[in-house]
């Protein structure tokens, strides 16, 4: 009788004696090392960022003749939507690590460590958070080759923030999805509901020039605050707070929300 | 071990063509069949089309009002044989997927011990493909005409978007039937995947190639989906052309001729690995 309430005691005291950042660090370090061991996975991170931007920009060049269009280098207009999209694959990504740890057991120690659920969740997190950045070393100085401005220090900023956000936002999906299917097929299911957000916004054209449906979905849409927030640095009116607030409201329902989707598939777990 | 292969090509050469024909008809039937079975292999890849025509409809409306644009009655019309293409290119490539099954689990081992020609073995096995290239044409043409969006070449301009859609299936068929048969992996095949979407990017299937600059244009012009998707499109836009399906029908037929030969000479390859 006695032997379960001391088990649960015991569980829920441990999280207090073990920090919670070096666990944090240490599965960063694991995830990253990951990367470096299957190079394979890197590739859709460097590679589709790059193709996406030349293929947009090369399809697309003609649409900036449309009046209300924001710019009218359409480099401006698609290179940080590469890099936001190149950061999404940060966060599909450790979906499919974890997908793989569940798969194969691994997962199970990690639940069964004296650490903090959290860092279960923070520790992929911070992964994403690195690899948000492998777009940005690759796309942006690629862009800027092809024709796209410099964006400023400011605009540099804007756009690293809302790729580190999105990664995040992109992996809580991802871990909330995985946590509940347990499977790296449900992987599919994780990049239809990052396409379709990133289809679904202002990622080709503002929404000025969309017409029908779409011009409600994408109004409505969080992305589009975040892509608008990236974006700002590229075109003429430059970085200002009227185009930075929505976005970091944006930002913080979407963690919330999404933080809240991850940690309650965590929970799930347990069961 | 070359004695696996001999008797092979003997046997094939004794059987009367009618046997040929029969053999190719039966297999191409567990070809369909097997492939409509797995719905979940191929709703995805029709209904997506589906969806990218649907926002990019909505987010590029305005640009039919651009310089140079085709005349046509909306973005839609003009996506409709681009939206072929896509779903053609996505059902092919999870056909020729059950061609490295077939490897994976041995049943084409014994297709090659049986006296059926190779190409037949071969080429039956994309007759899903090709089935599912025409059903998605009529299906898509159908979706479009309710959305305000018609074929104006219409019976014989839908019927020539049915036969395109069947060969570049076949062709891009043959295409994973390649990597199936060099790699021997399903998985491969679904890999193989992004260089067709590339393909098919950098073509004319979204946009036109008279707005396109630069070596992108350039690329855009010699890619054949191009020529195939221009065909499609002239039915759709500007009504019934023998000329410019004669034209398109050249170029599927070519990419799908080079396609299975190059699926052949994996399997001649494979053959020889054996023995």
């Amino acid at each position: 009788m006695t032997a379960t309430p001391v088990t649960t005691s015991t569980e829920r005291a441990a999280p207090r004696s073990v920090p919670l950042f070096p666990v944090i660090v240490e599965l960063v370090q694991r995830n990253m090392l990951a990367i470096t061991r299957v190079p394979a996975a890197v590739g859709p991170i460097l590679v589709m960022p790059i193709f996406f931007m030349i293929a947009f920009a090369g399809s697309y060049s003609a649409i900036t003749a449309i009046p209300g269009f924001p710019t009218d280098n359409i480099y401006n207009w698609f290179v940080p939507y590469a890099c936001i999209q190149g950061a999404a694959f940060g966060g599909i990504g450790i979906g499919f690590g974890t997908a793989r740890d569940l798969e194969n057991g691994f997962y199970d120690r990690l639940l069964l460590a004296p650490a903090g659920r959290r860092a279960l969740v923070l520790g992929p997190l911070g992964t994403s958070l690195v690899r948000s950045t492998f777009p940005l070393v690759t796309v942006l100085p690629l862009g800027i080759v092809l024709g796209a401005d410099w964006p400023g220090f400011t605009g540099l900023a804007m756009l690293i923030l809302t790729g580190g956000i999105f990664a995040c936002c992109t992996g809580l999906w991802a871990l909330g999805v995985v946590y509940r299917l347990r499977n790296q097929r449900s992987l599919g299911l994780v990049q239809v509901g990052i396409f379709a957000t990133l289809f679904l916004s202002i990622g080709q054209v503002p929404l000025a020039v969309m017409e029908g449906w779409l011009h409600g979905a994408a109004r409505f849409n969080p992305t589009t605050n975040l892509l608008r927030m990236a974006r700002q640095g590229f075109l003429d009116d430059g970085v200002t707070w009227t185009l930075t607030w929505p976005g970091l409201v944006a930002s913080a329902a979407m963690l919330a929300g999404l933080g809240l989707f991850a940690l309650t598939g965590l929970r799930r777990l347990d069961d | 071990m070359t004695v696996g292969i001999e008797p092979h090509r003997t046997a094939s050469a004794d059987l009367h063509p009618v046997r040929h024909l029969d053999a190719f008809v039966v297999m191409a039937r567990r070809s369909v069949i097997g492939f409509f079975r797995q719905p979940a292999s191929w709703i995805f890849g029709a209904a997506f089309p589906l969806l990218i025509a649907a926002v990019s409809a909505s987010a590029f409306a305005r640009a039919t009002s651009l310089q140079d644009f085709p005349d046509s009655r909306s973005f839609l019309q003009f996506l409709l044989a681009g939206t072929i293409l896509q779903g053609t290119l996505f059902g092919s490539i999870n056909a020729s997927t059950d061609l490295a099954l077939d490897i994976e689990n041995g049943f084409m081992d014994r297709l090659l011990a049986s006296p059926v020609s190779r190409v037949s073995i071969l080429v039956s096995r994309l007759a899903g493909a090709a089935t599912y290239g025409a059903g998605v044409t009529l299906f898509y043409v159908v979706v479009f005409r309710l959305f305000g969006a018609p074929v104006e070449g219409g019976i014989p301009g839908i019927v020539v978007m049915v036969v395109l859609a069947m060969v570049m299936a076949i062709g891009v068929g043959g295409y994973g039937a390649a990597v199936g048969l060099r790699t021997g992996s399903a998985e491969a095949v679904g890999n193989s995947f992004p260089l067709l979407f590339i393909l098919l990017f950098i073509s004319s299937a979204f946009f036109p190639v008279e707005l396109m600059s630069g070596a992108y244009r350039r690329v855009a012009e010699l890619n054949p989906i191009t020529y195939v998707i221009d065909a499609c499109r002239h039915q759709v836009l500007e009504g019934f052309s023998l000329g410019e399906a004669v034209v398109g029908l050249l170029v599927a037929v070519a990419f799908a001729a080079s396609t299975i030969a190059f699926a052949l000479l994996q399997l001649r390859r494979k053959l020889a690995d054996v023995s």
